[in-house]
């Protein structure tokens, strides 16, 4: 049965027509055409589908859509300030952090929420904000160097 | 040779999109009208098909199009052996085979046709066992063998899809006459390339012509394998890749694309693949290969190897796919990068009722790198040798004759070890009873190949490379702006790079073998090298100078030595609007392989003579816990012989995540069968990938060795190299502190505990 409501989404109000059993990544990329939100595994088990509820980590794949409603949800695409990119974004492209890219939206979106929490993690608390994303390509070294990098430029700014 | 700063502070060309989220991939692409694709897959690994019955399957509503191999040009495929159809036949061979496709209006509607077809198939003994299969008692995976045909004329007999051996000297004769003879067994189970994007595929056709967008590494490949199958002309197939979610090889070889066209021609409209994440566990025709490994070696008590013999048997699965030619290249790797003067090993690839085996980042070289250092580390042993001396004094270097008969060009491995175990304290640390260094070499050919590319300036200076590669994550497209920076004087950011589309870019093998900066790198040079003449003769002409005095850089073009007489190359594009176009096309030329002396090579396809050969040491510090047998790696120092290094950032990145594969290969990655045949860990909570949280520093060290005969600028590959060495340098570390190599790969708690507890370290 398709439901009408309500999501929240980068600041945005969208309308929403879904069936009730819809998961968010699926609305988020179908019906709203943010893809920047990837899919991997439908199972919570990669990560790639990270976005925040309410500035929490979740695994959107796993998570009904109807139950965003009322709450911020937020995706890759609202991490620019306007045509400014994140600290957390020029640093992973300067250290070297993207490789394909597909885990890339899901482990900004953790690396957020995580300097969001401790805006100066040490390398361990890096690891373990990290842990639920996987990636195959870059052995993760260069990510966490960004995550440092990007947790000093936020310091600096008032 | 110096390269142009920017590229040391390297910023992807493809990464605003893939930072931003507004890149896209197969699956986020979504056509007017488009339909979802589903398969319906064979779930047991060996039977005979007794009914297949899909006109219920084409009443359900919403369904447009039902295929199975009456729907489709009935013939075998495969450029190894074309022992494959797009649909089974008669006849299921492994767990994943399709038998039949759907599209229909909603994923929803293409399951319910999925589940309407009748399929009765009744299950043959799955043929699982490799050594067995090998026997002349074996029933066969493919009856019909006899009647393939081999493009690359693989040595065949029953379950043998391909046969290779190398031989040079007298082994046996050799082997008599050494002071310690060892001999050691080892068995590696079957892995996965494991992208994190599932593969997608959608097709659109328009009157004859068809646009296919797929995840694909190798796009004139899979063009090829569609316009095969379908009987179709190149020239009617376009394959365009939007951003690969990686690959590693396991998105090599044509895999579904062909499916998808069928399906969108018979149902008149675009249809899409998406792949589960349990379906790209279980479908695809690339998975890493098990094979099991005998090894024999002769030493002298000085340290010298006088004779090596082997034996070695590579789980093929039930269909060749690319795998023709792992024989020879895992025969390369037990023999090694030793200076051995008689060597004798037999290589099998051998039909079971498994997945597919294929190209995976290395094929059969960390498999074979792991059980031949091991077994080297049980020779130092012997002998009672350090076992870095004794590599030290066995290993190749510049000018040394190696286990073929090839003498190899200038080289960097003795380099490469010291490097490494330097760098890593070896010998010189004082570890814990639980901790140890191990040491492993390793190498890899570069493969070169033809390949194309255009390069064109626009009227107001900005550029375009537009190539036939393949860009899977690597950066190797993207450091194809550097090459065209470094010869037209231009900035790199002054390019664009139009890539992954067969209508628009020339010819090139993909992002296969590490291949890409070797062979495109040549292409986009001499393209450029073209321009070049055009912008130094326009030049010369406005300054009444010699062309030859034209030098191009910081983006101008100006007589040697005399800055006032010089013109911005921007100003030289426009006026080029008023005389000849600024255009160039480039291709590699192939390069003449090495001579051999001394050897033979019986199914010989090519990989006994390597061109640019890369060469690497790993020194990697591991603790193990004897009680519980968990394995940690502490730190990892890797040293890469990969001749130039054209782009830091990049290369690091490719020996970091290399690492990681290796690491997850040595401790926790493996695939585990049933009785019957099928996965039992085909999910990621199961199959168990490095996640952040283990990941130690891993240190990195390039011995740039220039090489005539490599890519630009004497580069050569280095992709997959660092995968080659990793899960032999941890078994080493391991072995030291268990006290006796583990025998299986992956070396899981269980199996590190069994050794360790066998050798009396624990009471148990
Ligand atoms: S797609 Fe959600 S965790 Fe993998
Ligand atoms: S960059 Fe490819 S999976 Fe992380």
């Amino acid at each position: 049965m398709s439901e009408i409501y309500e999501l929240r989404v980068n600041g945005v109000d969208y309308p929403v027509t879904a069936d009730a059993n819809r998961n968010l990544s699926g609305v988020l990329r179908d019906e709203l055409g943010l893809t920047g939100t990837k899919e991997g595994c439908d199972d919570c088990e990669c990560g790639a589908c990270m976005v925040l509820l309410d500035g929490q980590p979740i695994n959107s794949c796993s998570y009904l859509a109807a139950q965003a409603q009322g709450r911020e949800i937020s995706t890759v695409e609202g991490l620019m300030d306007r045509d400014e990119m994140h600290p957390l974004q020029t640093n992973i492209l300067e250290c070297g952090g993207v490789q394909c890219g597909f885990c890339t939206p899901g482990m900004l979106m953790s690396a957020h929420a995580l300097l969001e929490r401790t805006p100066e993690p040490s390398l361990e608390e890096i690891k373990v904000g990290l842990s639920g994303n996987l990636c195959r390509c870059t052995g993760y070294g260069t990510i966490f160097e960004a995550v440092a990098a990007a947790s000093k430029v936020e310091k600096v700014e008032p | 040779m110096r390269h142009s700063e920017p590229m040391r502070r390297f910023v992807r060309a493809d990464g605003p999109e893939k930072v931003t989220g507004s890149g896209r991939y197969t699956a986020d692409l979504t056509l007017t009208g488009q339909l979802i694709a589903k398969f319906r897959y064979a779930e047991v690994s060996h039977g005979r098909i007794t009914k297949l019955d899909v006109s219920a399957a084409r009443e359900v509503a919403g369904v447009l199009a039902v295929l199975t191999q009456d729907d489709v040009p009935d013939l075998r495929y495969g450029d190894a052996v074309a022992d494959r159809t797009l649909f089974a036949r008669d006849v299921v061979r492994f767990e994943g085979e399709v038998i039949a496709a759907v599209a229909a209006t909603s994923a929803q509607a293409a399951q319910a046709g999925i589940d309407a077809i009748i399929v009765e198939i009744d299950e043959l003994p799955a043929i699982t066992d490799v050594e067995e299969a090998l026997t002349e008692q074996s029933p066969l995976v493919h009856e019909g063998w006899a009647d393939y045909e081999s493009g690359w004329g693989c040595e065949r007999n029953r379950n043998v899809a391909s046969f290779s051996s190398i031989s040079k000297g007298d082994a046996a004769a050799a082997m008599n006459t050494a002071d310690h003879v060892v001999s050691s067994r080892f068995v590696a189970d079957g892995s996965h390339a494991l992208p994190i994007e599932p593969r997608s595929v959608v097709a659109q056709w328009e009157g004859n012509k068809v646009t296919i967008w797929t995840s694909t590494q190798v796009p004139f490949k899979a063009r090829d394998g569609v316009c095969e199958t379908l009987g179709l002309p190149s020239n009617r197939v376009r394959v365009i890749v939007p951003h690969l979610g990686g690959g590693f090889g396991g998105k090599c070889g044509f895999h579904f694309e062909a499916h998808i066209a069928a399906l969108s021609r018979a149902a008149r409209r675009p249809v899409k693949l998406v792949f589960s994440r349990e379906e790209e566990f279980l479908a695809p025709d690339r998975r890493r290969e098990g094979i099991v490994f005998e090894v024999t070696s002769g030493v002298m008590d000085n340290g010298d190897i006088v004779a090596r013999t082997g034996k070695v048997v590579v789980d093929n699965g039930a269909y060749t796919a690319d795998a023709g030619f792992f024989p020879q290249m895992a025969s390369m790797h037990l023999a090694g990068p030793y200076k051995v003067a008689n060597v004798h090993i037999d290589a099998h690839l051998v039909y079971t009722n498994h997945q597919p085996s294929g190209s995976v980042r290395a094929p059969t070289a960390p498999q074979a790198c792991w059980a031949l250092e091991s077994h080297t580390d049980e020779l130092a042993a012997a002998i009672g040798m350090d076992p870095v001396d004794f590599r030290l004094r066995n290993c190749v270097d510049t000018g040394d004759e190696g286990v073929v008969g090839q003498t190899y060009d200038e080289i960097g491995l003795i380099e490469c070890i010291e490097a490494a175990t330097g760098a890593a304290g070896y010998g010189r640390t004082e570890l814990a009873a639980d901790e140890a260094i191990g040491v492993a070499v390793g190498w890899w050919p570069s493969f070169p190949g033809a390949s194309g590319a255009y390069v064109k300036l626009e009227a107001d200076g900005s550029g375009e490379i537009i190539t036939g590669a393949q860009e899977c994550g690597t950066g190797s497209v993207m450091t194809l702006r550097q090459l065209a920076a470094d010869e037209l004087g231009m900035d790199p950011e002054d390019f664009q790079i139009v890539y992954q589309d067969t209508a628009a870019g020339p010819y090139d093998a993909g992002a296969t073998g590490s291949q890409t900066l070797l062979n495109n790198g040549r292409a986009v040079q001499n393209a450029s090298r073209q321009i070049a003449g055009q912008l130094r003769q326009m030049a010369a002409d406005r300054f009444e100078a010699s062309p030859d005095d034209i030098v191009l850089g910081d983006g101008v073009a100006m007589v040697v030595g005399t800055p006032d007489r010089s013109v911005p190359i921007a100003e030289l594009a426009r006026s080029s609007m008023n005389t000849e176009l600024l255009l160039g096309h480039g291709s590699s030329a192939p390069v003449d392989t090495p001579v051999l002396r001394n050897s033979t090579c019986v199914g010989d396809m090519g990989l006994s003579a390597w061109i640019g050969p890369q060469f690497s040491c790993h020194a990697v510090r591991v603790k193990v816990d004897r009680d519980t047998g968990v394995a940690r790696v502490v730190s990892v120092h890797a040293a890469h012989d990969s001749g130039t290094i054209i782009n830091p950032i990049a290369a690091r990145g490719q020996i970091e995540g290399g690492v990681v594969m290796g690491i997850g290969q040595a401790l926790s990655e493996g695939t585990q069968y049933d009785e019957r045949g099928a996965q039992r860990n085909a999910a990621l909570l199961e199959y168990k990938l490095q996640t952040a949280a283990d990941i130690p520093p891993i240190h990195t060290k390039f011995v740039e060795v220039f090489t005539n005969d490599a890519g630009p600028n004497g580069a050569k590959g280095v992709a997959e190299a660092p995968n080659v060495a990793t899960a032999a340098a941890i078994a080493n570390a391991i072995s030291k502190v268990v006290g006796a190599p583990v025998r299986q790969l992956p070396m899981t708690a269980e199996r590190v505990w069994e050794h360790s507890v066998g050798n009396g370290e624990v009471a148990s």
